[in-house]
């Protein structure tokens, strides 16, 4: 039964607005505290997107080097247009086939020309036969270098056998499979590398937020000696952690979509690809600020939450 | 207002920090709660603001039942008893009105009353003055009667004062003495936690002695007997 005639409890103006205020007073009045707090999240945010853009630069690269790789199927002079027909119908229904390109006997004999242009021998044995001696050819690509294996394996039969001359798989097979091998390690690396980023960004933040609360562990005592409830206590360590979000989101993706500009310039030399960071955070650009909006701001509020525990038990 | 029956506290198993306590504290008394450090009466402030928890016994304040008081209704009982403490327990980073006008707001008093209010409990402390001032810009004296102007927002049936002038010099323990002794002709029940022998001769009024987590004395107008 409670008694004492005069308690006066007025739900009315427990608003988010004075909640508000007490956030904003607590910011501005421990200056230094927040912009350590905000310079962290800022560091831990470059941090992460530094990585991104390593993933970025790496998955080209590992394109660009699939890209070289090809698998030349060479058939014999001697086949008719119906049969090679066949053949590239064939191939295409692979759905690891990215990409085939046919080369007609006259189009490879000029391509042969011109790659021996000053070797007089050949250019002469060339004229003494006579005739066009070459094949046409027919250059596969797919999505992973693992999968030329399969379409080798798959043209590698009775029917096909006066009709294909040669493959160049044979030859490469060895280098497709270290390139294979490179690309997933470096796949797996960068995963390895990606995990343990936010490992260590979660530990980062999670403990400056406990020192902020630490420090202010004494103010939450007296806050709950003159009667405010849980809640009040911590609403405005919740509207800090989300103005501290947003702050930081902010001034990171302003140092980030400066800086990949810059890097652009230098990164289109090496790939030829005009604006490959600045078009990846174009396209992207929602999803990161909003995953990592969320990612910081959970962290910091859920950080504060578990720390404040302790000191609002009494 | 404040009745203790057959309260005890314990900390761990083999010592009392309380045992056994028994007190009546009528409306609109001024009571010295008297005994050397570390005899339990920190532990009995801390048990009338539910701060702390009884093992065994019944706490009434004002009629009400805050043996078992739950952790939601604890912030409704502390805004019903003023309290302060030696050490002030002032907010340092809001000014002197923002720490009064706090108590205020944390009960979800508007701001046409707390407006009010403020200006009217500082006038009380003598300190309408300094109210832009933050606690660090006080001295002792001023900083307990922040505490004290605070602590009287409610319009609090009881207050009570835990070593208020532990941390003064002679001539402001005088100056918060003559302040509870105001509060107290205006009604309100104060129990004042000292072990300052002269305040106590002074008074005059009912002194409680407690040794070892026992009382060992209570009387109507009684004397710092330690």
């Amino acid at each position: 039964m409670k008694n004492l005639e005069n308690i006066v409890y007025n739900k009315k103006n427990m608003g988010i607005f004075r909640i508000i205020k007490f956030a904003f007073q607590d910011i501005f009045r421990n200056f230094s505290l927040s912009f350590m707090t905000v310079l962290i999240l800022v560091l831990m945010l470059l941090s992460v997107n530094t990585l991104i853009i390593v993933r970025i630069i790496t998955d080209k690269s590992i394109s660009v080097v699939r890209d070289q790789i090809d698998v030349s199927i060479y058939f014999s002079p001697e086949a008719d247009e119906e049969q090679i027909i066949e053949i590239r119908d064939y191939i295409s229904s692979f759905p690891e086939i990215t990409k085939q390109t046919f080369f007609s006997s006259d189009q490879v004999l000029e391509n042969f020309k011109n790659s021996y242009v000053n070797n007089e021998e050949i250019m002469m044995s060339l004229e003494e036969l006579g005739e066009n001696p070459l094949g046409p050819t027919l250059v596969v690509k797919t999505r992973d270098p693992k999968d030329y294996k399969k379409i080798i394996l798959a043209l590698d039969i009775p029917e096909y056998r006066d009709i294909i001359e040669a493959k160049t798989f044979d030859d490469t097979e060895i280098a497709i499979e270290k390139i294979s091998n490179v690309t997933g390690q470096l796949e797996r690396f960068t995963y390895f590398l990606t995990a343990l980023f936010g490992l260590i960004a979660f530990v980062i933040i999670f403990n400056t937020i406990r020192v902020a609360i630490y420090t202010q562990r004494i103010e939450i005592g007296i806050k709950k000696l003159v009667g405010a409830t849980n809640w009040y206590v911590k609403g405005p360590y919740i509207i800090e952690a989300l103005f501290f979000s947003i702050l930081s989101i902010f001034l990171a993706f302003l140092v980030i979509l400066v800086s990949i500009s810059f890097f652009d310039n230098y990164l289109v030399v090496i790939f030829s690809t005009p604006n490959l960071l600045t078009n990846y955070y174009n396209l992207n650009i929602m999803n990161l600020v909003l995953f990592q909006f969320l990612s910081v701001f959970l962290l910091t509020s859920l950080s504060s939450l578990f720390a404040m525990s302790k000191y609002l038990k009494k | 207002m404040i009745i203790l029956k057959s309260i005890s506290k314990q900390y761990s198993r083999d010592s009392f920090s309380l045992k056994d306590i028994n007190l009546h504290i009528k409306a609109g008394e001024f009571v010295s709660l008297v005994g050397q450090s570390g005899t339990g009466k920190t532990t009995l402030v801390k048990l009338i603001i539910a701060e702390e928890k009884i093992n065994r016994g019944k706490i009434e304040i004002g009629g009400w039942d805050i043996t078992d008081i739950s952790n939601k209704d604890i912030p409704l009982l502390r805004r019903q008893i003023g309290v302060i403490f030696q050490d002030f327990k002032l907010l340092g980073k809001k000014t002197v009105a923002e720490n009064i006008a706090f108590a205020l707001e944390v009960a979800g008093d508007n701001k046409k009353r707390i407006n009010k209010i403020v200006p009217k409990v500082l006038d009380v402390v003598g300190l309408g003055h300094k109210k832009y001032s933050y606690p660090h810009e006080l001295s002792g004296g001023e900083k307990q009667r922040v505490a004290i102007a605070r602590s009287l927002v409610h319009a609090p049936k009881i207050l009570v004062a835990d070593e208020p002038t532990g941390n003064l010099d002679t001539l402001n323990t005088e100056e918060i003495m003559e302040i509870l002794k105001k509060i107290n002709d205006f009604g309100t029940t104060v129990l004042l936690v000292t072990h300052n022998r002269d305040i106590v001769n002074r008074l005059k009024k009912r002194v409680i002695t407690i040794y070892d987590g026992k009382i060992i004395s209570d009387e109507e107008s009684g004397k710092y007997r330690l």
